[in-house]
């Protein structure tokens, strides 16, 4: 076991198999082999949000548009979950939800903002994203969300 | 002896980060994906932050010169760079450029320009300290960041 490091909660693996806990996030054993997409066009989002999916026991791949995003869907690609910026360079986060949308994908779909400001959310849902959330892409409420998927 | 007065250096400076207000529980994040796999995942994300942050706050600043001011596209760079800084949990860059979109939606360009001098501020104050911080670290040793236990 990893030594308490001073100032931070020691991690502690929990007897649970799968189940990692670390200062306050509980990371799901999720019976479902889960598949995720992140549509965000800063690399930076890419990397952390791919990683966070990815702790939660999502596979996820990550791709900067919105066209990369409806290319990979056309080719086949299914997701269970799927999580869209809301400011892409050409196709916006509500055009690729909609797109999708039309394309028959019944994923659920989150739409992401990196600053929410009530009434910000309208394109959004009128493209029909099941929720929108503000950064960051946290377990908090990310891990309910892969439950009921989950189940 | 000195090692473990010099990790004890490193925590102090990492506790240090959160208790001034500098870092939020999204560092933590970062620091739960790094492993043995990704020894230096944090320090690595933090410089591809000031990395593509540095080009987002030179066309801000150029923004900011322009006259009449484009609302529209200042929001937009600011809400990219917002959602960098979020992703590494950089708090106080965090608040100054909520502030920032506060005033561009209201269209206040004076607002902009100040706030925009304290996100430049905010900005730097942190760069050094991360820098400092992941200069101890690195003396210690990057396994001694990482805060899953390893297998």
């Amino acid at each position: 076991m990893t030594p308490a490091i001073e100032g931070m909660a020691p991690a502690v693996e929990s007897s649970e198999g799968s189940n990692k806990m670390s200062k306050g996030y509980q990371y799901p054993s999720l019976k479902k082999k889960l598949r995720g997409l992140v549509v965000d066009n800063a690399e930076l989002c890419r990397i952390v949000e791919k990683g966070i999916m990815g702790l939660c026991g999502v596979e996820t791949q990550a791709v900067e548009t919105g066209e990369a995003a409806v290319e990979l869907i056309a080719s086949g690609a299914t997701f269970d979950l799927i999580v869209i910026d809301r400011f892409l360079p050409s196709m916006t986060g509500p055009q690729t939800a909609r797109k999708m949308r039309e394309m028959g994908v019944e994923s659920k779909i989150i739409g992401l903002f990196a600053s929410y400001f009530e009434g910000d959310e309208e394109e959004f849902v009128a493209a029909g994203v099941d929720d929108f959330k503000e950064k960051p892409l946290s377990p908090n409420w990310l891990v309910p969300i892969l439950r009921e998927l989950d189940n | 002896m000195e090692r473990n007065q010099m990790h004890r250096q490193v925590s102090v400076m990492r506790q240090s980060l959160f208790d001034q207000g500098y870092l939020d529980e999204q560092f933590i994040q970062l620091e739960e994906l790094q492993d043995d796999a990704n020894p230096n995942f944090v320090e690595e994300v933090v410089t591809l932050y000031y990395r593509d942050s540095s080009r987002l706050i030179l066309s801000i600043d150029q923004a900011l010169e322009r006259n009449p001011l484009d609302f529209n596209k200042l929001d937009t760079y600011m809400h990219q760079f917002k959602g960098s800084s979020t992703s590494i949990g950089a708090k106080k860059v965090k608040a100054e450029c909520t502030q920032f979109r506060e005033y561009c939606k209201a269209g206040n360009g004076e607002g902009c320009m100040r706030t925009f001098q304290q996100v430049k501020k905010e900005y730097t104050i942190l760069k050094r300290k991360l820098e400092a911080y992941f200069q101890q670290a690195r003396q210690v040793g990057p396994s001694e960041t990482a805060c899953r236990p390893r297998n």
